[in-house]
């Protein structure tokens, strides 16, 4: 599934975690493996929207797995280490007044997933999150599975 | 306590609809004007509280609603008199959460909560511990 994420969208913005949230549910995953999930795209989404020029997320369900990649045109990420700091933040005052820049995303979006792999240059970012199902993860196990 | 309790506690209003599947009580409350810092702390919070907890904000955004959604949190306490927007109000009735405005300080209004027996976060920790 792909999403198109618009620049300092922010009315919008969590439409691709709420998405991933309804699927994700829609296939029997507890609780607790959809709101992990949910909270690694959700920072990552809203991420695209303040920080970016604008991009796209791809969302992939597999059986054992979910999967989602975030891939923005720029500014990048000038330091991915300082980045990751809890409390590192560049928001703007934009971004501020609707409740961001406590610089907790990316150090949340580590801690939630089970995979995660960032790249950035000024041409932009590239985030690729991986949570992996286990058979506990599963409230009821889908029919067709 | 039952939302209509806490109405009456907070001298609040209710903006939208009643939500058909809530449980319209409220037991716990959490504090946050920044999204990130609320999903940290309360990401680890089992589910089965999430429906009896309130998010208390001075955010009238749907970026509040988002995130009380993404903790499975019913009720949204908006403080100081600040009203949402018709696009919020819709998003609310959309996804199922109540919204709730107060005039008072979120000082106030949290420590009316407490005295009310609203419990914390420190509360959930030591239920489960
Ligand atoms: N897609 C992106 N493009 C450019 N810069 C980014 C991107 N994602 C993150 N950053 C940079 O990394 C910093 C830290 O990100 P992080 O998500 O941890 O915090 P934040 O977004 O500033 O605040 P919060 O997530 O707590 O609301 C950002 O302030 C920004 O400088
Ligand atoms: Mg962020």
């Amino acid at each position: 599934m792909d999403f198109q994420i618009e620049r300092n969208d922010i009315a919008n913005a969590g439409t691709v975690s709420s998405l991933t949230k309804r699927h994700l549910k829609k296939r029997g995953l507890s609780r607790s493996f959809v709101k992990r999930v949910t909270i690694g795209v959700y920072e990552a989404e809203i991420n695209v929207v303040i920080h970016s020029y604008g991009g796209t997320a791809n969302l992939n369900i597999e059986n054992d797995y979910v999967e989602i990649e975030f891939k923005d045109v720029g500014p990048g990420i000038e330091c991915i280490s300082t980045a990751m700091q809890e409390g590192f933040s560049t928001a703007s005052p934009y971004a501020i007044e609707n409740g961001f820049g406590a610089g907790m995303g990316l150090p949340n979006i580590k801690s939630v997933s089970d995979e995660m792999y960032l790249d950035s240059s000024e041409d932009g970012t590239t985030l690729r999150i991986r949570f992996y199902i286990k058979d506990e993860d599963y409230e009821n196990k889908p029919i067709n599975k | 306590m039952d939302i209509n309790d806490v109405l009456k506690l907070l001298d609040a209003k209710q903006f939208n609809q009643e939500c058909p599947h809530c449980v319209r009580e409220i037991n716990y409350a959490f504090v946050c004007d920044l999204m990130s810092d609320a999903l940290m702390l309360l990401k680890k919070m089992p589910s089965h509280i999430g429906a009896h907890g309130a998010l208390v904000t001075g955010l009238v955004t749907n970026q509040a609603l988002r995130t009380a959604e993404i903790l499975d949190l019913e009720t949204i306490i908006f403080v100081r008199g600040k009203t949402p927007a018709q696009s919020v109000i819709d998003l609310a009735d959309e996804i199922g959460i109540t919204l709730i405005g107060s005039s008072l300080t979120m000082y106030r209004a949290s420590g009316l909560l407490f005295k009310g027996g609203v419990k914390s976060y420190e509360s959930v920790l030591e239920e489960e511990a």
